[in-house]
C-alpha cells in the first residue's frame, strides 16, 4: 500500500504545490510538506500527527496554493469540521485517502477507520477499508456506573493533570486565539492539579460538534488520563440530541450556534 | 515554500524531552512533540509546548547593552567584551577571586557552559559557578 | 449538634423575563426560598458552561438557569442555544459523577411571578435532598 501511495503523491506533485504527509529521516518521522523532486521513499504513514493542523497553518499563509494531504479517516474528519468553521478551504486541497488497518483502529477504538471521501471535491481512496472497532470499555460499561464510582474514576484521574494544555495544544480544533481555558476566571493559576472539574469540563463542553475523535490529545497526555471517553460520551449526547455527528457531513453546519428551527432537538436527553 | 520539522531538545529541565520545531519558510510556527523520543514518547510538558516562546520575544537582546547612569547604551562585542573582561581582572586583583561569581544558562550549549566553568576555575581560580537556576 | 444543611443556589436570570418575573414575585410577596442568588443577564443564552462550573466550584450546590420561553427570547434566538447548551452540560455533569439534577433549565416570563416561586422553592428542596456539592465532588480534596 505505502508504495501506491508514494506514487501517486509523485504523479499529483507535477500539478499541486505541495502534499503534506509524515516524513521519516534519521532523525525521526513529523510532518513534512513534500514537493515535487522530493525523496518521496521518505514517506511513511506513522506514527500519526495531526495533519490537519499543518494544512490549515499552509493554506492561511499561502491562500492561493493547491495542497494535497495523505490522511487518515480521523485526519479526514478533522478537516471537515475545520472547513466548516473556516479553517481549511476544502476546493483548494486534495485528499489521498488512507484506510487504517484493523490493528489501527483496535488501538484508537475507531468507529470509522477510514476516510469518508464522498464529500470531497477532489479525492481518493487506497487500501480497504475495515469495519469500525468496538468502542473504549470504559465507554461500554459507562452506564452501569454509579455517580460515585463515577467520580471516584474522574477524581483520580484528573489528579494527575499537569496542566500542560498538551491536550488543547495538539487537537486540530482548538484553534481560538483566545482560549478560555488560560482565563483564570475560570481555570485558577498557580494549583496542581486543576481544580476539579474546572478545566476538563470546560474543554469537555467546548468539543461539543467538534471532537472527531482522532485520539490525538489521549496520546499526548503525559498523564495518561482517558481523556477520549468524556469527549467519546459527549459525542454521542450531540448526536442524540441534535443529530449531527462531526466530521460526518461537510455541508451540516454546527448545530449549537444555530436556532431551533435551523438545528433543532431531535430528542430530549434524560 | 517549505514547511518541516525540525528535531531539536527542550532546553528546559533535565529530561530532556525531545520535541519538533514547525518551521515554515524559516519561520517558527508551532511546535510538535516527538512520539519516537524513547523518554517524552509523545508528551511535552507546558514549558516544552512553549519552548519556543523566547525566541522572537520583544524584550531579548539584539547588542550588547552598557549600563550608564540609570539606564543603557547599545555597545558593539569588542567594547562590551573589553569593559567585562577589565572589571572581572580589577575585581580579582583587588578583592580576591572569591570575590567573583559566574552564572551560566540552560539555553546555553554544553558546550558553553564547560567554557565558562574553565575560565571561573582556571583563569580566575574561583568554584563560584553555578546555573541560572540560582537566579 | 450540626445546623441542618441549607442549599446554596445560584440562579441565573434573563434580564427581560425571568429577572422580572422575579422581580414580580417579590411585589406581590410571594414567598421564593432565601437560598437563592440571583444573578442578573441579559439573556439566558449568556450562560456559558464555564459559568455555571465557576457557581458550583465557587460554592454553589446548585445552579438554576431560567430564560424566557421559546419563541419570546428578547434577542429573538439567544434562548435557543441554551435549550441546546444546558441539557448538554447537566448529562456531562453526570458523567463525573455530579448529580445532573443539580443543574435545572426553566422559562420562567415576567409575567409568571406564581411560576417563579414554585420553580425556585421546587429547585431548593430538589437541592437539599441531594445534599451539599462537596458530597459529590469534594473540592477541596483537589486543586492542589
Amino acid at each position: 500500500m505505502i508504495k501506491d501511495i508514494r506514487a501517486h503523491v509523485a504523479e499529483k506533485l507535477k500539478e499541486l504545490d505541495g502534499v503534506v504527509a509524515l516524513r521519516r529521516t534519521t532523525e525521526g518521522t513529523a510532518p513534512y510538506l513534500f514537493q515535487e523532486g522530493d525523496d518521496l521513499s521518505q514517506l511513511v504513514l506513522e506514527p500519526r500527527y495531526p495533519l490537519a493542523s499543518v494544512i490549515s497553518l499552509l493554506q492561511k499563509r499561502y491562500p492561493e496554493a493547491r495542497f494535497g494531504i495523505v490522511a487518515r479517516g480521523c485526519d479526514t474528519r478533522a478537516l471537515v469540521e475545520m472547513a466548516k468553521r473556516e479553517q481549511v478551504d476544502a476546493d483548494r486541497l486534495y485528499l489521498l485517502g488512507v484506510a487504517c488497518t484493523a490493528e489501527e483502529a483496535e488501538e484508537c477504538h475507531c468507529a470509522e477507520p477510514a476516510p469518508d471521501v464522498s464529500m470531497w471535491p477532489e479525492a481518493e481512496v487506497i487500501g480497504t477499508p475495515v469495519p469500525g472497532a468496538p468502542p473504549n470499555p470504559i465507554v461500554a460499561e459507562y452506564e452501569n456506573m454509579s455517580l460515585e464510582e463515577r467520580q471516584a474514576f474522574w477524581q483520580q484521574q484528573f489528579l494527575k493533570c499537569i496542566k500542560c494544555y498538551g491536550c488543547r495544544d495538539i487537537c486540530p480544533e482548538c484553534f481560538c486565539e483566545s482560549c478560555a481555558l488560560e482565563d483564570p476566571l475560570w481555570v485558577e493559576r498557580g494549583t496542581l492539579a486543576p481544580a476539579f472539574p474546572m478545566f476538563h469540563l470546560i474543554r469537555a463542553m467546548h468539543m461539543a460538534s467538534r471532537c472527531v475523535a482522532c485520539r490525538q490529545c489521549e496520546l499526548v497526555c503525559p498523564a495518561h488520563i482517558p481523556l477520549t471517553v468524556l469527549y467519546d460520551l459527549i459525542r454521542r449526547d450531540v448526536g442524540d440530541l441534535l443529530g449531527y455527528v462531526p466530521g460526518a457531513d461537510i455541508a451540516a453546519s454546527p448545530p449549537l450556534s444555530l436556532t431551533l428551527e435551523d438545528a433543532p432537538v431531535q430528542v430530549e436527553l434524560d | 515554500m517549505e514547511y518541516r520539522n525540525v528535531l531539536t531538545t527542550c532546553v528546559y529541565c533535565g529530561s530532556g524531552c525531545s520535541l519538533y520545531i514547525q518551521v515554515l519558510d524559516g519561520e517558527i510556527v508551532g511546535i510538535l512533540p516527538s512520539k519516537e523520543h524513547p523518554i517524552s514518547r509523545g508528551s511535552l510538558c507546558i514549558k516544552g509546548w512553549n519552548a519556543t516562546s523566547f525566541v522572537t520575544h520583544p524584550d531579548r537582546l539584539k547588542s550588547p547593552l552598557i549600563r550608564q547612569g540609570d539606564g543603557f547604551v547599545e555597545a558593539t562585542w569588542d567594547e562590551a567584551l573589553t569593559l567585562v573582561a577589565e572589571k572581572l581582572k580589577t575585581i580579582h586583583d583587588e578583592s580576591g577571586p572569591d570575590s567573583l561569581g559566574f552564572f551560566t544558562s540552560a539555553k546555553c550549549t554544553n558546550e558553553e557552559n564547560y567554557l565558562l566553568q574553565k575560565l571561573a576555575r582556571a583563569v580566575f581560580k574561583t568554584n563560584n559557578v553555578d546555573h541560572c537556576a540560582r537566579l | 449538634m450540626s445546623e441542618p444543611f441549607e442549599p446554596k443556589v445560584v440562579a441565573f436570570l434573563c434580564n427581560w423575563c425571568s429577572y422580572a418575573g422575579a422581580d414580580n414575585a417579590g411585589i406581590a410577596r410571594m414567598p421564593s426560598p432565601p437560598n437563592i442568588l440571583p444573578i442578573r443577564v441579559m439573556c439566558s443564552g449568556r450562560v456559558s458552561p464555564e459559568m455555571v462550573l465557576r457557581a458550583f466550584r465557587s460554592g454553589a450546590d446548585g445552579v438554576l438557569v431560567l430564560g424566557c420561553h421559546i419563541g419570546d427570547c428578547h434577542y429573538i434566538s439567544g434562548n435557543h442555544r441554551t435549550a441546546k447548551r444546558i441539557p448538554l452540560l447537566r448529562n456531562l455533569l453526570g458523567y463525573v459523577g455530579i448529580n445532573p439534577d443539580r443543574l435545572r433549565l426553566d422559562w420562567v416570563s415576567s409575567a409568571e411571578a406564581p411560576k417563579f416561586a414554585k420553580v425556585t422553592q421546587e429547585f431548593v428542596e430538589t437541592v437539599r435532598a441531594l445534599g451539599p456539592m462537596a458530597r459529590d465532588s469534594a473540592t477541596e480534596e483537589t486543586g492542589g
